[in-house]
């Protein structure tokens, strides 16, 4: 199933000035989609702009420390290679970019705030929807953009904040990687064959809503039923009373949204006590987040996973060269293979930046805070994880990515094999429509 | 002598309440404060200092206000004052998102009536008890709550409620509408009025003759028992008070951040930071719990943008804390500022303060070295 927007372009096959026009029209935007080759001198029209000598001034909030670092820190590697590329690449309609990095835990609305007293034309992040939901009426208030790298909940743009003009976000919300593990769930092993169900995800608000939106998902379209549903603290050391509970129940499909030192342990545990003996299917939204830290003998057996918005073999790497180029580069500079929440630091920074110079472009000179949010509306921009864009309703949309999760000897880290490209209107609702409306008319 | 000037010990003492006489120098001080917490608004916009963190500290302070009647006075150690302090923000959540209450007095009124109910039952459980006990039983309440939220739909899970009862505007103050600003400033003004209220209860509290009640019990309770102190109803009464103390910080907080979630209002590290702050600021003091939350606020949400390390900055202030100022940075400043006079009176005093940090260097290095040795050889 691979439908959407075009995600790999053959550059053998196009003209140097076509795929200036595909990714949106100057230099800036193309060093970002990772296409290093075709960098000199597109920019006629930005050189004779109004513009700024000082640098852009930005700051990112992102869990540097603790457990969520394990997300925070590829969000932080992110955001600084986007900056990278952009300075590297002369700046935004020449202005260059810096970024100031913070530790969010806790703090969301402080930082926000910091940064804007700082004078900060952008600031980037949270990764936490709990802190994204608490800075949305700030950013309003103050008028400062931001693009949330994570902040996934569902319910954010859909109920709590419809009608917002500053504040964006990046990455894919919960819905998308809900829906595409049960659409991977009914394809892997067909939507007659799933009678029952269960759910092992972790116990806060991220967990629930995933779990949720998978039972409605998966129930509508095959009529299973729930047989388990734990939900084990974040940070959890054991989560063996759960897995037994499978083991007793058989369930065909165990749905999990842990993430970090959480999957990793599901796997662990799940191994050592023979869960995947006696389950047809585990999908998991975001095991692979934890690319990182599993070792070959975790990925072994009937395990899926999605990359929200990233996967280095998709688009695929004979089509699309700048994602195997971008891995190259994060691992030589990092040491990580970079995953789904490195491309929300690097996809937030870049869907601003593209914004920032297509208005250049449009006004002749440096927008407005208000002038750059309308351009971010209906945004489309490439990166090297192919191409995304800006709902009207604020809502990051790329293609959901779900493969079986293997071993890649070559990146010496988890990969997927097998992937399936699930199309952002094949896994959440039309701006405007509920998750929970849209799911039920299926 | 005037109403309001007395003579005591042959110095002049102004009286600013029956029983409420300062010196002249705690006056003054007591009006620079004041005056400071009033200029706070323009102070800030002058020196990039920030003044929401200013205000979130203020509030931590008015509940380690709270928590240090009971630690200053019964000698109880709470470690699960954070319960009163998230009840208190949640109450006013509640009101504003389930049942759209716009009037940000009444949230706040909501959220003190909630946190005084759960000090009521808590109180009840653990007044009984001493040391680590009570301290245990109090972080068991704590926790039990923060878990209850957390599981919970109602409270949005880990997400936390809005504090906005329209879904985006701030809930009105004194029956209008403000603009942001003029909402922060107004509701940072009233945050002053409101600890400055606070305090003089406080002190009027622990100098009546519950106060010395209190006293007497943190003391010793058996012979608090014996001179025919209830003991338990008093410990109770104080851990209610102590938490109201708790609830108002937390109602007010909840109308400062307009957002209320479990990690920074309901969790046990809260807690623990509450107390560290009644320390730091110096629990022997009245107002020192107040410096204490701004300063370790100030530290723990601003210092991310100067020290890479700040985590580790935290960690030195307290070691300072216990090692050079163990009264606290408002207890130590009487003893700072003798000592400082003596040392201008006496340059050598300067002299014998050197050899005494390298003995104490030289004792320490030495005591080391024995531990290593009894611990490689088995003897000394």
């Amino acid at each position: 199933m691979t439908t959407g927007p075009i995600a790999g372009t053959d550059l053998d096959g196009i003209d140097r000035r076509t795929l200036l026009k595909t990714v949106g029209g100057s230099a800036l935007a193309v060093a970002l989609a990772g296409c290093t080759e075709l960098l000199q001198g597109e920019d006629d029209s930005l050189e004779d702009a109004d513009v700024p000598d000082e640098p852009i001034e930005s700051g990112l909030q992102t869990f540097t420390e603790g457990a969520p670092a394990v997300l925070g820190v590829q969000a932080q590697y992110g955001a600084e290679t986007a900056v990278r590329r952009i300075n590297e690449n002369g700046g935004i309609a020449g202005r260059e970019m810096n970024l100031d990095v913070v530790e969010e835990g806790g703090a969301y609305l402080v930082n926000y705030q910091q940064f804007v007293d700082e004078g900060k034309d952008v600031t980037f992040g949270p990764i936490s929807s709990s802190g994204h939901a608490e800075m949305v009426p700030e950013i309003e208030e103050q008028g400062v953009v931001n693009v949330s790298t994570d902040g996934t909940v569902t319910t954010l743009y859909e109920e709590d904040f419809p009608d917002v003009t500053y504040s964006f976000r990046f990455q894919n919300h919960d819905v998308m990687e809900a829906l595409a593990a049960v659409n991977q769930a009914v394809e892997v092993l067909g939507a007659d064959e799933i009678d029952t169900y269960a759910g092992i995800n972790p116990g806060y608000a991220f967990g629930q809503d995933e779990m949720e939106l998978f039972s409605q998902g998966i129930e509508q379209l095959t009529g299973a039923e729930q047989v388990h549903s734990g939900f084990p603290d974040l940070g959890t050391d054991d989560m063996s009373t759960h897995i037994t509970e499978i083991n007793g129940e058989e369930p065909d499909v165990v749905f999990s949204s842990c993430w970090g030192g959480d999957a990793t342990l599901l796997l662990e545990q799940g191994h050592a006590n023979g869960m995947f003996d006696n389950i047809e299917l585990l999908v998991g939204t975001v095991l692979y987040g934890s690319a990182n830290d599993m070792s070959a003998d975790l990925v072994d057996g009937p395990i899926y996973s999605g990359s929200r918005n990233f996967y280095w073999g998709e688009p695929s790497i004979d089509r699309w060269s700048p994602a195997a180029e971008l891995v190259d580069e994060v691992q030589s500079e990092y040491g990580v293979v970079p995953t789904a929440h490195f491309m929300s630091g690097y996809g937030a920074v870049t869907a601003w930046a593209t914004a920032a110079e297509k208005a250049v472009g449009l006004l002749g000179r440096w927008p407005e805070q208000e002038e750059i949010a309308t351009i971010l509306e209906n945004h489309g921009f490439f990166t090297p994880a192919g191409y995304h864009t800006i709902g009207p309703d604020h809502q990051g949309y790329s293609n959901a990515h779900f493969g079986e999760l293997t071993w890649s000897d070559e990146r010496d880290a988890a990969a997927l094999a097998d992937v399936n490209v699930f199309s952002a209107e094949s896994v959440s609702p039309p701006p405007g429509e509920t998750s929970g409306d849209w799911i039920g008319s299926w | 002598m005037s109403r309001f000037l007395v003579d005591r010990d042959g110095e002049t003492h102004v009286r600013l309440l029956e029983g409420m006489e300062l010196t002249k120098g705690q006056t003054v001080l007591a009006a620079a404060g004041l005056v400071l917490l009033f200029l706070v608004p323009d102070i800030t916009r002058f020196t990039g200092l920030s003044f929401t963190a200013i205000h979130r500290g203020i509030l931590f302070g008015l509940a380690a206000v709270g928590l240090n009647l009971l630690l200053r006075h019964t000698e109880l150690v709470s470690f699960g004052h954070a319960a009163f302090f998230g009840v208190g923000a949640y109450g006013a959540a509640v009101l504003a998102s389930h049942f759209d209450v716009s009037s940000g007095l009444l949230l706040l009124l909501g959220g003190v009536l909630a946190a005084t109910t759960i000090a009521v039952l808590v109180g009840y459980f653990v007044a009984g008890y001493l040391d680590i006990y009570f301290a245990l039983l109090t972080l068991a309440f704590n926790q039990v709550l923060y878990a209850f939220v957390l599981q919970s739909s109602y409270f949005n899970y880990s997400d936390g409620l809005s504090v906005r009862p329209d879904g985006l505007n701030p809930p009105t103050l004194f029956g209008l509408e403000w603009t942001s600003a003029g909402y922060d400033l107004i509701l940072y003004y009233f945050t002053v009025v409101v600890l400055v209220v606070s305090l003089l209860v406080m002190w009027k509290l622990i100098n009546s003759p519950f106060g010395r009640a209190l006293d007497a019990i943190g003391q010793n309770r058996t012979r608090a028992r014996f001179v025919g102190i209830p003991v338990e109803k008093y410990v109770w009464v104080a851990f209610v008070i102590s938490g109201i103390y708790g609830g108002l910080a937390g109602g007010l907080f909840a109308l400062l951040q307009l957002h209320v979630s479990p990690d920074p209002t309901l969790y046990a590290f809260v807690s623990g930071e509450i107390l560290f702050m009644a320390i730091l600021g110096g629990f022997g003091t009245l107002v020192g719990p107040v410096i204490g939350g701004v300063v370790l606020v100030y530290l723990l949400v601003q210092a991310p943008f100067y020290v890479e390390y700040y985590n580790a900055l935290t960690g030195l202030t307290l070691v300072a804390v216990v090692l050079f100022l163990p009264e606290g940075i408002l207890g130590s400043i009487p003893k700072i500022g003798t000592g400082l006079a003596r040392r201008r009176r006496d340059p050598g005093l300067l002299r014998e303060d050197v050899t005494a940090i390298g003995s104490s260097l030289r004792q320490s290095v030495t005591r080391a070295v024995t531990t290593v040795r009894i611990i490689v050889f088995g003897v000394n």
